[in-house]
């Protein structure tokens, strides 16, 4: 069993944070070729000033997501999900739920390393599925838009919501309590305090709900 | 069609935006590839390795065409290879049609604006860069640090892990939930909460069936989607 726990960080944990690494960072340089494909071979530059003041604009909303999204989403993506989750995007809607649908399919329990494997699987199978698709509307376009009728194109409006409320309830379905501790939480959130950023009320719901859970954990032992 | 989106939808971004698309293959395959080779360590059969693969696939195929919606109105802007690169990696479509206006207003113009035109767009391929960039740095820097203090927390015991994770998951997911939840309270908004509420009914009594017949487990997303966006669409065109 030693020996095992040994080779699987050997052969899985460590080569996940080398490649995942140099992923994630190379992918900040990749992502910048198309701006200097304007700039040089197009000629066209809105000017540094536009440039920062378009930022600036961004980050005033989303920047702290950087530092609160990886850490909340932790405990569920694990290590490699994480690396995987940031770099491909569409993480509460597709990467979380398709982790979680692999780790139910396959009947494998929650926080082992087996289970970290199966994540790992299910998300790498979902970001193939989700360029693909993506590839296609690129290719297809508008064209494609007028061959669905007009009420499913309606319809996958209502996607997100629908994702978000099955995975909810896979989830609390395991421990009702945690479920319900969460949505109480949230609710005070939304509807009695009303005027917290949302960067503030993910990491508390996330660590509200594991603080609870570890709290009565712990209770119920003694 | 505007003349900036000639250049927009050009051969040449086409092939810009390409390479990172590629990393994003690519890091899903090394991943894979490490996972499949080491799963002898924990007693995943290479069968059930795979399975996890495809399970993963098909079930991204409905919050995909999520996606597709959303991307379709993002092209008639900024044009189809970056509106492509940008929901194959980092952001979530909303960020970035957020980044692309943000681009646009630092230049004193809208998405919508009629002069919106090469520049604005020029803008939009550096703020969009610039915002994604943030998250690959967090993450690219200190996921690893995030590993060795979640390892301490828990003592590196799977008891404590799975509690971890069960119940980030209920705070994470109640968040989302929630915030569709309360759409109920506005006419406007109702049929999101709808959805999101069939939707989790439906899983309920699934997850049910899942338990005597496992094969079925593996569609419960795909089943629990349809569920909910059917009810979203009843409730529009039956009750409204």
């Amino acid at each position: 069993m030693e020996n095992n726990d040994k080779a699987y960080e050997k052969n899985f944990t460590q080569p996940i944070i080398r490649y995942g690494r140099l992923t994630n960072l190379l992918g900040i340089f990749l992502s910048f070729i198309p701006a200097l494909v304007m700039y040089f071979y197009y000629d066209t530059f809105p000017g540094v000033q536009n440039i920062l003041k378009g930022w600036m604009l961004i980050a005033s909303i989303y920047g702290i997501y950087a530092i609160v999204e990886p850490i909340s989403y932790f405990p569920i993506l694990g290590l490699p999900g994480t690396y995987m989750s940031f770099l491909a995007g569409n993480i509460g809607n597709m990467r979380v739920p398709c982790s979680a649908i692999a780790q139910e399919a396959l009947g494998v329990s929650p926080g082992t390393k087996k289970a970290e494997l199966v994540s790992t699987l299910g998300i790498a199978g979902s970001i193939i599925t989700n360029i693909i698709i993506v590839t296609i509307a690129a290719v297809g376009g508008a064209a494609l838009m007028n061959a669905f009728p007009p009420i499913i194109i309606e319809a996958f409006k209502y996607v997100s919501p629908a994702i978000f409320g099955a995975i909810f309830a896979l989830y609390a379905s395991k421990n009702y309590k945690y479920g319900i501790f969460s949505l109480v939480l949230v609710g005070i959130m939304l509807l009695g305090i009303k005027f917290l950023p949302t960067y503030i009320m993910i990491p508390v719901a996330v660590f509200g709900t594991v603080a609870f859970a570890f709290k009565t954990n712990s209770k119920s032992k003694k | 069609m505007k003349d900036y989106l000639n250049i927009a939808n050009s051969p040449l971004l086409w092939i810009s935006a390409f390479p990172i698309a590629l990393l994003v293959v690519l890091q899903a395959l090394i991943f894979s590839k490490r996972a499949l080779s080491s799963a002898k360590y924990v007693g995943l059969s290479q069968n059930e390795a795979k399975k996890a693969f495809k399970v993963g696939a098909i079930s991204a195929i409905g919050p995909a065409m999520g996606v597709f919606v959303v991307m379709l109105g993002l092209m008639s802007v900024i044009g189809g290879p970056l509106a492509w690169m940008r929901l194959s990696i980092i952001g979530a479509a909303p960020t970035e049609l957020a980044a692309a206006g943000m681009a646009a207003k630092a230049m004193g113009k809208e998405l919508t604006s009629p002069e919106y035109g090469i520049m604005e767009f020029a803008n939009a391929t550096w703020v969009m860069a610039l915002n994604g960039s943030a998250w690959l740095l967090t993450t690219g820097l200190f996921s690893h640090k995030v590993e060795g203090l979640t390892n301490k927390i828990s003592g590196g015991d799977p008891k404590k892990l799975g509690i971890l994770m069960i119940s980030a998951m209920c705070g994470a997911f109640g968040y989302l939930f929630g915030n569709e939840l309360i759409k109920v309270l506005n006419k406007e908004t109702r049929a999101f909460a709808i959805s999101g509420i069939s939707a989790a009914i439906a899983m309920l009594f699934l997850e049910k069936i899942a338990k005597k017949h496992p094969k079925l487990g593996e569609y419960n997303l795909g089943i629990a989607m349809i569920v909910g966006m059917a009810f979203a669409v009843l409730y529009l065109h039956l009750i409204v």
